[in-house]
C-alpha cells in the first residue's frame, strides 16, 4: 500500500517538479537574497537552459547527458552577459530591466525559428543510465541527487569569501568597492551561477515534459518563483526550501483530495491570489521573510527610522 | 500608408500616455515604481462594464463611475500595500505592488474566467471619418485621443492652479521640507494616485471600446510598457511622459506596417527600448538624473 503510493506516478511528478523548483528557487536565493540583485526575470534563465538541452539534444542529436550539460553551460555564460545590466542599473530599475530582459526572451522563444517558433520542441529524449531509461522513480532519484549537490554547493558557496564579498555587495555595494571588492566580477559571477542553476532545472524539466513551449517561461514562473524566496526568505537555504516546498506543495495538496468547496479549474487562480496576498502580508509584517535573518538588512534599520518621520508629518498637518 | 500609420501611433501613443501620466506623478511624489497600475487600467475597463451591464448607464457616466472607482481601488492600494511600506527598502515596495497585481488580476479571472469578453452595447455606432482619399481615423480612436488632450489639459491646469496642485509638486520636490512646511504628505499622496489610476481607467475603458474586448490580464501588458513610456520620457515629468508615450505608439505602429519577421513580438520592442534607455541614458530624454541607475 505505502509502496503503490510511493511509485504512483502522479506523487512522482510533483517531487519532480518541486525539485526543478527548489533549483530555480536556490538560483534565485543567490542573485536576490544574497547579492541582493533583484531579478524579476529568472523564467528566462529556466527558458534558456530548457531550450538549449532542447534544441541540442533533438535538432542536434546528442546524447541527453551531453546535451544537459552543455545546457548549463550555455546558460552560465548567457546569464552572465544578461547580468551585465546590474553593473549600471540597482534595486527597483534592475528588477524592471531583468523584467524586461525576461520578456524580451519569452518573445524571442516565441517567434524565433530554432525554437520552434509558436510550436515549441517537442520528442526531448529521455536521459539513460546503463541501458536504462530514467523515468519517474530513477529520475526522481537522479534529481534527488542533484539538488543536494546543488544545496551542498550553495552553502559552500556562501560561506566561503564568494558569499562574504556578495553580502557585502547586498548591504551596500560603495562599501564593497571600498573594501576592495570586485564588484564587477562579483556580481557578474552571481549572475552566471544563479542562471546556470535555473538553466541546470530548465534542461532536467525539458527532459521530464519532452515537450516544451514559451508558455513555460513567462512572467508569471518568474514572479512565483520570486514569492516563493521571499516569502521563505531572501539569503537563506532553509527558507528557500521551506518557502518553495509549501507554496508548491499548498495547492496540489488541494487537488490531490479534491475539496468540494473548491472549484478545480479555479485552482490556479486561487494559488495566485495566495501568492500574490502573501507577498502583500510578508512585506508589510515580516520583510525578510520566514527565515530571514534580522537586523542584519537595512530594511529593517530603514523602516524603522522612516516611521519616525511619517508619524511627524501627521502632527503637522 | 504612412500618414495613416501616424494617425493610428497617435491613437496608440495617447492611450500610453493617459497610462503612464499616474505611473509618473507616483514615481515624482514616492520615487516608486507603482507595478499594480496595469490592473487598475484592467478594473476600469471592467467596472465600465459592469456599470452598463447592470446600470445600464449611458457611456459617458459608465467611464466616469470606472474612473471613479479605480480612483477608489488606486487609493486602496497606495493605503494599504504601499503606505505601511513607506521609507523602507524600494524592494519591498516594488515586491507588494506585484503581490497586489497578481493578487487582483487572478481575483478577476475568478469572477470573470480568463476568457476574452466583448465590450457592451454603447449605441455609439464605430464609424469610420475619411480625412483624404486614403487616410482615416474610426470615431474610437478620435475619442481616444480627445480623451488624452482633454485629461492633460485638466491634469495641467490642476497642478498650476489649485493648492492641491501646487502641493503635490513641493511633494516631488521635496517630501520632508513639504510636510514641515504645512502640506499634509498622506492626503498628497493619496491625490496622486487617485488621479492617476483615473486616468488609467479611462484608458482602459477607451481601449476595451476600441477593441471590444475585455480581460482580465490585459492590463498586464499595457502596464509595463508605461514603465518604459516614462523611463524614456525620464521619471518624474510629466512632459517627457507625453513625449514618450507618442514615440511608443509611433514606434510601435511604424514596426507593425514596415518591419515584418522579426524575432521578436510587437510588445517586446518597448521594453528593448526600455534597457537601450536605462543603459545608455537612464535620465531619459526630460528627467533629472537618477540615483539609482
Amino acid at each position: 500500500m505505502v509502496l503503490e503510493a510511493l511509485f504512483n506516478p502522479y506523487y512522482v511528478d510533483i517531487v519532480v517538479f518541486l525539485i526543478i523548483y527548489i533549483l530555480l528557487g536556490l538560483g534565485l536565493n543567490l542573485i536576490t537574497g544574497y547579492a541582493g540583485q533583484v531579478s524579476l526575470g529568472h523564467a528566462a534563465f529556466f527558458g534558456i537552459g530548457a531550450y538549449s538541452s532542447a534544441i541540442l539534444s533533438v535538432k542536434a542529436d546528442l546524447n541527453p547527458w551531453l546535451a544537459i550539460t552543455l545546457a548549463i553551460v550555455i546558460t552560465f555564460v548567457i546569464s552572465a552577459i544578461l547580468g551585465l545590466p546590474s553593473l549600471r542599473v540597482r534595486e527597483d530599475f534592475l528588477a524592471i530591466t531583468t523584467l524586461g530582459m525576461g520578456l524580451i526572451i519569452q518573445s524571442f522563444f516565441k517567434n524565433s525559428s530554432i525554437t520552434g517558433g509558436a510550436y515549441g520542441i517537442d520528442s526531448i529524449p529521455t536521459p539513460s543510465l546503463f541501458g536504462m531509461k530514467l523515468e519517474n522513480m530513477s529520475y526522481l532519484i537522479f534529481l534527488l541527487i542533484v539538488m543536494l549537490i546543488g544545496i551542498y554547493a550553495v552553502r559552500r558557496m556562501t560561506q566561503s569569501r564568494i558569499g562574504r564579498a556578495w553580502m557585502v555587495i547586498r548591504e551596500d555595494d560603495i562599501v564593497a568597492q571600498s573594501m576592495g571588492i570586485n564588484t564587477t566580477y562579483y556580481k557578474v559571477l552571481v549572475f552566471a551561477i544563479g542562471g546556470a542553476y535555473a538553466g541546470a532545472a530548465g534542461a532536467l524539466f525539458a527532459h521530464k515534459v519532452s515537450f516544451i513551449s514559451s508558455d513555460s517561461f513567462g512572467f508569471a514562473v518568474s514572479a512565483t518563483l520570486l514569492s516563493m524566496v521571499v516569502i521563505g526568505g531572501l539569503g537563506s537555504i532553509r527558507g528557500t526550501l521551506f518557502g518553495v516546498s509549501v507554496l508548491y506543495l499548498l495547492p496540489e495538496f488541494f487537488r490531490l483530495f479534491q475539496f468540494t468547496f473548491i472549484d478545480m479549474n479555479y485552482l490556479d487562480m486561487y494559488k495566485m491570489m495566495i501568492y500574490g496576498l502573501l507577498m502583500v502580508l510578508m512585506m508589510r509584517y515580516r520583510p525578510n521573510g520566514i527565515f530571514g535573518k534580522k537586523g542584519a538588512k537595512k530594511v529593517m534599520t530603514k523602516r524603522l527610522h522612516k516611521k519616525k518621520a511619517v508619524k511627524g508629518g501627521e502632527h503637522i498637518a | 500608408m504612412l500618414a495613416q500609420q501616424l494617425i493610428n501611433g497617435l491613437a496608440i501613443g495617447f492611450v500610453y500616455i493617459l497610462v503612464s501620466v499616474g505611473l509618473t506623478m507616483v514615481y515624482g511624489v514616492l520615487k516608486l515604481l507603482h507595478f499594480a497600475h496595469g490592473v487598475i487600467y484592467m478594473v476600469g475597463a471592467f467596472s465600465a462594464m459592469l456599470g452598463m451591464i447592470y446600470f445600464h448607464l449611458p457611456f459617458p457616466l459608465a467611464l466616469l463611475l470606472a474612473m471613479a472607482v479605480s480612483a477608489v481601488i488606486g487609493m486602496g492600494i497606495e493605503r494599504f500595500a504601499y503606505r505601511p511600506l513607506r521609507g523602507g527598502h524600494p524592494i519591498t515596495t516594488l515586491i507588494s505592488g506585484v503581490g497586489v497585481a497578481i493578487l487582483l488580476e487572478n481575483f478577476f479571472q475568478v469572477i470573470f474566467t480568463s476568457d476574452t469578453l466583448s465590450f457592451p452595447e454603447t449605441g455609439i455606432e464605430n464609424t469610420i471619418y475619411h480625412l483624404t482619399q486614403s487616410v482615416s481615423i474610426t470615431n474610437y480612436k478620435f475619442y481616444i485621443v480627445i480623451a488624452g488632450v482633454i485629461g492633460l489639459g485638466l491634469l495641467y491646469a490642476f497642478l498650476k492652479f489649485t493648492k492641491m496642485g501646487i502641493a503635490i509638486q513641493a511633494v516631488a520636490q521635496d517630501m520632508r521640507a513639504a510636510s514641515l512646511m504645512g502640506v499634509n504628505v498622506n492626503r498628497v499622496v493619496s491625490v496622486t494616485f487617485m488621479i492617476g489610476s483615473a486616468l488609467a481607467a479611462a484608458a482602459g475603458v477607451l481601449v476595451a471600446l476600441n477593441y471590444n474586448s475585455l480581460f482580465p490580464s490585459m492590463g498586464s501588458i499595457p502596464g509595463l510598457k508605461a514603465f518604459c513610456v516614462v523611463v524614456l520620457g525620464g521619471l518624474g515629468s510629466i512632459g517627457g511622459t507625453v513625449v514618450g508615450g507618442l514615440i511608443l505608439g509611433l514606434v510601435e505602429t511604424m514596426s507593425d506596417g514596415y518591419l515584418s519577421g522579426m524575432v521578436i513580438d510587437k510588445d517586446a520592442i518597448a521594453f528593448v527600448i526600455l534597457i537601450v534607455i536605462l543603459l545608455i541614458k537612464p535620465s531619459g530624454l526630460f528627467g533629472k538624473k537618477v540615483e539609482k541607475v
